[in-house]
């Protein structure tokens, strides 16, 4: 079902599965392109943790999805607001954070009851990766101080300079990683699967969604004690 | 020398692996690329966007870091220059 929330600046649509009691798992997608890469993915995901009676929110926020703040008036800083918002909306005590690749760089300063990180990256690599992907069309550097415009989404310098400081491992608390097993950093799991946001045409991967909806609905429970 | 080469074969699979993930290539496919397959140019899924999403994974798994004046035509023109610059700075 479709839900709605508000924060400070307005109100943003919140996509919602499963259950209307007990914890509920909140995804954040990736920032930017890998976003539109991911969200069928996330999607199934949400349908089959669904399925195992755990209920999750999907949210849209400022400059994502359906907002009406354009994506260049935001920043990093808001977005996470948005998201404490949201956790505030579900019930603070109920929300357990599900972070996908930059989306890990989301939920730090949201309360919740625990974190879960899927094949997270920090701010500083985010941006190498944004710089790469902005230069790929150009002739002239790309400055990483600069507004930079990264197919289709215009970054403003603070954006940029909220980004490249940005870590997804500010706070405490229980915190589960999971990677797939092409990746050689450290992660509590390793999964077999493919890298969906790397893909040009946004592809699905039913096998890995099942694993990874097993392997979430384990730790909420696990957490829920 | 022995260990070089087990090194060349893993870094040549992981090569194998990535072209497959990131370009969405069949398995059969990239089973068949050799030291002599044409790659930039001659592959229609490699176009400059997703040559950026091949090195940033490229990086991640064979934990190494490519520097932007190192990307050129020649390292991209066959599966056997990607595999040698890879495992240039992998097996280093």
């Amino acid at each position: 079902m479709i839900d709605w929330y508000d924060w400070s600046g307005g109100r943003e649509a919140m996509l919602r599965f499963g259950p209307a009691t007990g914890p509920v798992v909140l995804v954040a997608l990736p920032l930017f392109e890998e976003a539109n890469r991911t969200r069928t993915f996330a999607a199934a995901l949400m349908r089959l943790l669904a399925g195992r009676g755990i209920a999750s929110a999907l949210p849209d926020l400022p400059g994502t999805g359906e907002s009406l703040t354009q994506i260049e008036e935001t920043t990093l800083s808001e977005m996470r607001a948005a998201m404490g918002a949201a956790v505030d909306h579900l019930g603070a005590r109920r929300v357990h954070a599900c972070g996908i690749r930059s989306g890990a760089l989301l939920d730090p300063h949201a309360f919740v009851r625990a974190r879960w990180h899927f094949s997270p990256v920090e701010g500083e690599v985010l941006m190498t990766e944004l710089l790469r992907i902005a230069q790929a069309g150009k002739s002239s550097p790309a400055s990483d101080d600069a507004p930079m415009l990264v197919g289709g989404n215009l970054l403003t310098a603070a954006m940029v300079a909220e980004l490249k400081a940005a870590t997804t491992d500010a706070d405490p608390g229980p915190l589960r990683i999971v990677r797939l097993d092409s990746d050689p950093r450290p992660a509590d799991r390793k999964v077999p699967g493919v890298p969906l946001w790397r893909r040009a045409e946004p592809g699905h991967d039913p096998a890995l969604a099942a694993l990874l909806a097993d392997d979430i609905a384990a730790w909420v429970r696990a957490c829920e004690g | 020398m022995a260990l070089q080469r087990e090194g060349f074969a893993e870094v040549e699979k992981a090569v194998r692996g990535v072209l497959r993930d990131v370009l969405g290539l069949s398995e059969a496919r990239v089973a068949a690329f050799d030291e002599s397959t044409p790659l930039f140019g001659a592959l229609p899924e490699l176009d400059s966007l997703a040559v950026a999403g091949v090195l940033t994974e490229l990086e991640d798994r064979l934990a190494i870091l490519i520097e932007d004046d190192e990307v050129d035509g020649d390292m991209l023109e066959s599966f056997g220059a990607l595999t040698r610059f890879a495992a240039d700075k992998a097996l280093r």
